[in-house]
């Protein structure tokens, strides 16, 4: 059946900003979430600050989710599974399942807005004894931590005095199949480097990099206030072990810059991880039969100048599902997918 | 796993960075103090504001290209406030530099010779020994600096007065005038021109010099130059009228 509705899947940022425009616009929208309540990686994951801006993450994302649930032309469906889809564009049927009990929707034009999950650094190849040693963490853990309010080394509670931060795990590595720039892990190490000193003003700091990649805002926002004011120490160099010593973390590496190698103590340690694929764009990619590149993130079918557009007609995808994207650019084209999903519905000439 | 034997140097130091020092025995808290002494400068904060290893400091380095020296070394030490690296630098590196300021074309408006202005300052003025060393030669110019307001000209260098000016003074001094021309600036300048300064402009340095620590410097380091021109000094003043 030919239809005006739009459903979008996955209600994150992206799917939840694809949403509103799409309602704005004047298309019913139905919002699928399997989770039981929306709000995406920022809320699922405990994101304390937003990155380049340092706004509350739970007040940013409550604001987008009030903006969609007040919104009586969009019917949010949370705890829900898309099982199904038939049909084309214009006139898809969008099979969903919840609670065991399931139901088809009918849709114009579907968004999928899956995104990513968090390089899990002790898949395949143990790297740096993630499971094995409870100080050294993620900068998914770290953002827990910094959000809880208090910064400590985990295997004793105590406060540290010596932080690392190691760059691209698991992005930029051909021996793990990632051999993408994650593009935000530099950018939110810098922030939690920020709040770390901030929250633990005699602990040293330092972020090992092979490049900082720090484009637009965040080179004069973040970076060069997190070495300017806030002290923190950047070492061009990637750690290549580290092993537990004392009570301690041994970080071995090359400092680059002063051609040595460097043997150091730490007391926590963050990996910087970067983006993989999310289960949901796995699965859903699978389900509408969207062609994923060698990473599994799905393919748009116009490359730059189209970011959004898939190679399914009547079905668009955007945020990170497409591949690593910071908020500017998930929101961005979260709105491109909204108004050419409402555009493809009224050249179909179906109402809106 | 556990680390067995790590190689001492590359310990974690106290407070410190992530360098080992070359100058284990000195205590890390001498360091520390002249590094404090250093940040503590009014000119610190215009001279440091952060480092991303562009690099072009070093291409822009006439010294970087003659001698194993790095300003973009010194930019990242003061950054990372690196205690032990910095030490080890004021006691070797900053003497390589010839305080020209081609690095002050840095992005991000750090002034690596300015540092290095502030490493050795703090170096002199405490007295560092590898400081008298690197200055042992300047002798001579400090004092005729000083006591004369005007420095060496060309035409004075001659083999047997300059000895310690090392083996190649006598072909400089035969040549002389070759030399000169294939310099790309005007430097011809000699005994018979410009070269004479007056009592009053030379008393007036003299004062400066007196007032901004500088012949403290001196004595810190070379005792002897700064009895020196001490005496020659005061007896200019003395002739001039002024009371010592």
């Amino acid at each position: 059946m030919p239809s005006n509705r739009v459903v979008v899947i996955g209600a994150g940022p992206t799917g939840l900003e694809a949403a509103r425009l799409a309602a704005e616009l004047g298309s019913p929208v139905t919002l699928i979430e399997k989770k039981d309540v929306p709000g995406g990686m920022p809320i699922h994951a405990d994101y304390a600050a937003l990155t380049h801006h340092f706004r509350d993450a739970s007040e940013a994302m409550a604001e987008m989710i009030d903006a969609v649930t007040s919104n009586d032309l969009i019917d949010i469906r949370t705890g829900t599974e898309v099982t199904a889809v038939d049909g084309e564009a214009g006139a898809f049927t969008v099979g969903l399942a919840a609670n065991g009990s399931s139901e088809s929707v009918d849709a114009g034009a579907i968004i999928l807005a899956t995104g990513f999950q968090h390089f899990d650094p002790g898949r395949e190849t143990q790297q740096y004894q993630y499971y094995e040693l409870p100080d050294v963490v993620t900068i998914a853990d770290a953002e827990k931590m910094i959000k809880s309010g208090s910064f400590v080394t985990p295997s004793t509670g105590k406060t540290p005095e010596r932080v690392a931060f190691i760059q691209c795990v698991g992005s930029r590595d051909r021996q793990i199949g990632n051999e993408y720039c994650s593009k935000v892990c530099c950018g939110i190490s810098s922030k939690q480097a920020i709040e770390i000193r901030q929250m633990v003003p005699d602990a040293r700091v330092f972020i090992f990099y092979i490049d900082m990649r720090m484009y637009g805002y965040w080179e004069n926002e973040i970076y060069w206030p997190a070495q300017e004011e806030h002290k923190v120490n950047y070492i061009k160099g990637i750690i290549t072990e580290i092993l537990p010593k004392g009570g301690r973390l041994v970080v071995r590496g090359e400092d680059t810059t002063m051609g040595r190698p460097m043997e150091v103590e730490m007391d926590v340690v963050i990996l910087a991880v970067g983006m993989e694929p999310s289960e949901g764009t796995t699965a859903m990619s699978g389900i509408l039969n969207l062609p994923t590149n060698k990473y599994g993130f799905v393919e748009t079918a116009h490359d730059i100048l189209d970011t959004v557009t898939t190679t399914v007609p009547g079905i668009f995808a955007a945020g990170a599902a497409v591949g690593p994207a910071d908020l500017d650019d998930s929101i961005a084209s979260a709105g491109a997918a909204a108004a050419k999903a409402v555009s493809l519905i009224r050249s179909a000439g179906v109402p809106v | 796993m556990t680390v067995t034997s790590p190689p001492s140097q590359f310990t974690a130091l106290p407070g410190g960075g992530i360098a080992h020092g070359s100058y284990a025995d000195v205590p890390y808290e001498d360091k520390l103090a002249l590094w404090e002494e250093v940040k503590a400068d009014a000119r610190f904060p215009d001279y440091m504001y952060g480092c991303y290893e562009c690099g072009i400091c070093v291409a822009a380095c006439p010294s970087a290209r003659f001698y194993d020296f790095s300003p973009r070394k010194i930019a990242q030490a003061a950054a990372r406030e690196d205690v032990e690296l910095v030490f080890e630098q004021m006691n070797d590196d900053v003497w390589n530099c010839s305080q020209c300021f081609s690095c002050n074309r840095c992005p991000r408006q750090n002034s690596p010779g300015g540092l290095i202005t502030l490493l050795r300052e703090v170096a002199v003025r405490n007295g560092l020994t590898t400081a008298k060393d690197a200055l042992e030669g300047y002798g001579r110019v400090v004092y005729k600096i000083m006591t004369t307001g005007t420095q060496i000209s060309p035409d004075m260098l001659q083999p047997d007065a300059f000895p310690d000016w090392g083996p190649d003074v006598e072909k400089t001094s035969d040549n002389l005038e070759l030399w000169r021309r294939a310099l790309p600036p005007e430097t011809l300048h000699t005994t018979e021109m410009s070269w004479q300064v007056s009592d009053e402009t030379l008393i007036e340095l003299y004062l400066i010099w007196l007032h901004s620590d500088v012949m403290d410097m001196i004595e810190q380091a070379d005792e002897g130059l700064h009895m020196i021109i001490l005496d020659v000094m005061e007896e200019t003043l003395e002739d001039a009228g002024y009371e010592v």
